[in-house]
């Protein structure tokens, strides 16, 4: 399974990546919503982690661009955040967020929420 | 080390980058540059701090980032305007955001009051813009919970006797399609709840003819068997398709009998409905294609928009980030070491040669050839590998200026030439301290006030020139100022006064500039609140001769002074020139030799102390005869041995004796200290080409020991 994960922070990057491989997940990285576009366009993946607050182009817009293509109507999206206002999570799923992960997360539960998303 | 560890030390290396960005951002909004996209950098990286610190558990720097990051939200929305006083409390907060950072890189913990006035001021500033507090403000962990909304639940009164459980019915809409949500995952996870019957309402299925792709005919009712599960429990299975469906959860009783009933059809139920295709890919399917070049001319849109904002530049990364790797400084050390003992290794091979051999395997002389430029080239990439630009030195001096020139009412603007000049890291790390006080240095003794330039027709800002460039193998970074010079008479009637040099001594111009590194030396008598934090240039000096450094200083009176700094490009290698003295090897560092001279052509005298003294161009420069200095008896004839001539600190020369001159050779320095114990007057040892090893004469020391003989006399 490959997930394609988004997010300005190394750190987060890092975290992700490290509890993602050890749970079997090939993963891809994207430092922003453009490079994440640019991945897509690549290559072939399952499901998608994206952060909201990046430069270039934030998550929400990145969401929406993905969705507007046909190809990837069915692809999961994760909205990663640490936003407490339901404001910013509403607009990740009105772009058509999948659903999210509140930062920082916990292995196990991120696993789970990724298993509710995609096969 | 373990992997939190290896995370912390990653995001501490992403703090450090984000804070430096963080100056720069705020150095361009003081210069009056207050676009959306600063903000917008700035409220980033703050963000991005706050996140990974709650990752580790770092509370108070989570706290207060968190408040930060709330005003700068209302700040970059415009709720609060960007006065200079926001701007000011904003910098200071990066400031103590800085500290929270290095107390919790430390493992420290600060004060608890520490940062609370700046707290206060962020909600106080809030509060007024928007009439409340904000919930936001109030509790900064708030958000890592997840928070549920109660929702009130019709429930019908239990009664005994009857099997208690949950009734699920849930009608999807189409939006829990778009935003690729499906069905079965749901289900799936209800399943693992307990137990479960799932029944698929399939009636208001449409005939094909009348299908349409995009609507939701399917929908379920699951029944849970078990009264212990939490209602909570069932609502977050379906928490992200909450509005995009209908969701209705019922507790309900149900007869015994029923219930067992039910435990057959379940897994018949189930079966069936995992050959459903799902919706989405249904949809998907549907969907139209789209071509695959669909996506590329908007990218190619994107990347010119980018170009043209005139946010950061950032040079646009390759998608999978592999621009660069982060690695850790002591992987990166070992290599270096490794590389430096294959150096050794192949030039102890090539010393091995001898006529003989190299006329009898002629292919063995090429391959050593062809090893010879290898490995070179090899210890120039590994050495490349440590080097980092300047810039993260450099990019904390606009501020310091501007600090400097607010609190002197000078004018004062800095010019930054070179800054991606790359040096070793840890000649880097120790650049900060010095370079931070030779400007303050230059702004506050340099740059005269702006009545004073005026008078001297000069422009009313002082500009302090700030540059970086490579100069073979060292790197110069050099501080101009166009400000009043060196005050050569009264530095020199202080260093009289302070008895740095005596009375009767003659000294040229430059020997007076470079006083200003003498120990204990500062030409401002009443010490002022900026340069002189009794800290004087001598430490400056000392600090950049620890890596192996030099700093020399010249001054134009009324017209400015330039002090230039020479730096060695690493710190692992050094030039040396290899020496005898009683038939061992030593060697002395490259950068400390002025000339060499055969004693039989120079002068010598003796001070009345008895001291010898070598006469060179009219200078009496102090000598020592390494052999006897170092307790050892030669039998070379003295007019055969040859003489060193050597600068220690600023032009402090000292002339080393030795018996013979070998050569010029690069060498790795191994430290004494952690091998065998420190030896005054020693800097290190070097393995050499045949095995043998060399001590690194370390000039300062012995010129200091010379130094506190004298004193010990007197």
């Amino acid at each position: 399974m490959r997930i394609l994960t988004v997010d300005d922070s190394k750190t987060m990057l890092a975290m992700l990546q490290h509890t993602l491989s050890d749970a079997g997940f090939d993963v891809l990285q994207a430092e922003d919503g453009q490079q994440g576009l640019d991945v897509l366009a690549q290559e072939e993946v399952d499901i998608v982690i994206t952060d909201i607050n990046m430069p270039v182009m934030d998550g929400i817009e990145f969401i929406k661009n993905v969705r507007s293509s046909g190809k990837f109507q069915s692809l999961p999206i994760l909205i990663l955040t640490t936003e407490s206002s339901r404001e910013k999570r509403d607009q990740g799923r009105a772009a058509g967020g999948t659903g999210w992960i509140v930062k920082p997360f916990d292995p196990e539960k991120l696993i789970s929420v990724i298993n509710r998303v995609v096969h | 080390m373990s992997d939190l560890d290896e995370f912390k030390a990653t995001y501490f290396d992403e703090c450090s980058e984000l804070l430096i960005d963080l100056e720069e951002q705020f150095t361009a909004i003081q210069d009056g540059d207050k676009s959306s996209d600063r903000m917008n950098a700035i409220f980033r990286a703050i963000h991005s701090i706050k996140g990974g610190a709650g990752a580790f558990g770092f509370t108070s720097l989570v706290g207060f980032a968190h408040e930060f990051e709330t005003l700068l939200d209302f700040v970059r929305n415009d709720k609060i305007d960007f006065t200079n006083e926001v701007i000011k409390l904003c910098i200071r907060s990066n400031d103590l955001v800085a500290d929270f950072v290095e107390a919790a890189r430390n493992g420290e913990e600060l004060d608890p009051e520490y940062g609370v006035t700046e707290k206060a001021k962020f909600v106080a500033l809030c509060k007024a813009s928007s009439g409340d507090s904000g919930d936001e403000s109030g509790e900064p962990m708030e958000e890592f919970d997840i928070e549920f909304t109660p929702v009130l639940v019709e429930m019908e009164e239990p009664t005994e006797e009857v099997t208690e459980g949950w009734l699920v019915e849930f009608i999807p809409f189409r939006e829990l399609y778009t935003s690729a949500n499906d069905p079965l995952l749901l289900l799936r996870e209800l399943v693992e709840l307990g137990e479960v019957e799932v029944k698929a309402i399939l009636k208001d299925i449409p005939l094909l003819t009348d299908f349409e792709p995009f609507s939701v005919y399917c929908t379920w009712e699951i029944t849970i068997k078990d009264k212990d599960i939490e209602e909570e429990s069932i609502r977050e299975i379906f928490e992200f398709v909450d509005g995009d469906c209908e969701l209705k959860i019922t507790k309900f009783e149900m007869p015994v009998d029923e219930q067992a009933f039910n435990e057959d059809a379940k897994s018949e139920d189930l079966e069936e409905d995992e050959d459903m295709p799902s919706f989405a890919d249904l949809a998907a399917e549907i969907a139209p294609k789209p071509e695959p070049e669909k996506l590329k001319p908007k990218v190619a849109d994107n990347a010119a928009n980018n170009a043209d904002s005139d946010a950061k530049p950032a040079p646009k990364a390759p998608p999978v980030g592999m621009q660069s790797i982060r690695v850790d400084l002591d992987k990166v050390d070992r290599v270096v070491n490794m590389v430096g003992e294959l150096v050794i290794t192949q030039s102890m091979l090539t010393q091995q040669m001898d006529d003989n051999l190299r006329h009898r395997y002629q292919e063995l002389v090429r391959g050593l050839e062809v090893l010879a430029t290898t490995t070179r080239g090899l210890q120039d990439s590994v050495m490349a590998i440590r080097a980092q630009p300047v810039k993260s030195v450099f990019s904390r001096m606009p501020r310091l200026v501007r600090e400097l020139a607010s609190k002197t009412g000078k004018k004062i603007k800095l010019e930054m030439v070179g800054e991606n000049t790359e040096i070793d890291k840890t000649v880097i790390e120790q650049l900060s301290d010095p370079l931070t006080h030779m400007i303050r240095n230059s702004a506050d003794h340099g740059i005269e006030s702006v009545e004073k330039r005026v008078e001297s027709g000069k422009e009313e800002t002082g500009t302090i020139r700030l540059s970086a460039e490579q100069a073979g193998g060292s790197i110069l970074i050099i501080i101009e100022d166009d400000g009043a010079g060196i005050n050569r008479e009264r530095v020199l009637q202080l260093a009289r006064e302070k008895g740095v040099v005596g009375e009767e001594q003659q000294l040229s111009d430059d020997q007076i500039d470079n006083l200003i590194f003498a120990p204990g030396f500062s030409t401002v008598e009443e010490v002022s609140d900026l340069s002189g934090r009794g800290v004087g240039m001598d430490v400056v000096l000392s600090n950049i001769n620890k890596i192996g450094g030099s700093v020399i200083v010249k001054s134009v009176p009324g017209r400015g002074t330039r002090m230039t700094l020479r730096l060695p490009l690493t710190l692992a290698v050094l030039d040396v020139m290899l020496v005898r003295v009683a038939d061992c090897p030593y060697v002395i560092p490259l950068s400390s030799i002025v000339e060499t001279m055969q004693c039989a052509r120079v002068e010598f005298g003796r001070l009345p102390t008895g001291a010898r003294v070598l006469k060179v161009r009219g200078e009496y420069v102090q000598s020592m005869d390494l052999a006897s200095h170092f307790e050892m008896t030669t039998d070379v004839d003295e007019k055969d041995r040859f003489v060193v001539l050597c600068e220690a600190e600023g032009t402090n020369k000292l002339a080393l004796i030795v018996d013979a001159i070998i050569g010029q050779q690069q060498v790795v320095i191994k430290s004494l200290e952690e091998n065998f114990e420190r030896i005054e007057g020693i800097a290190g040892g070097t393995i050499l080409g045949d095995g043998s090893v060399g001590l690194i004469v370390d000039v300062q020391g012995l010129k200091n020991s010379i130094s506190n003989q004298r004193t010990a006399a007197a």
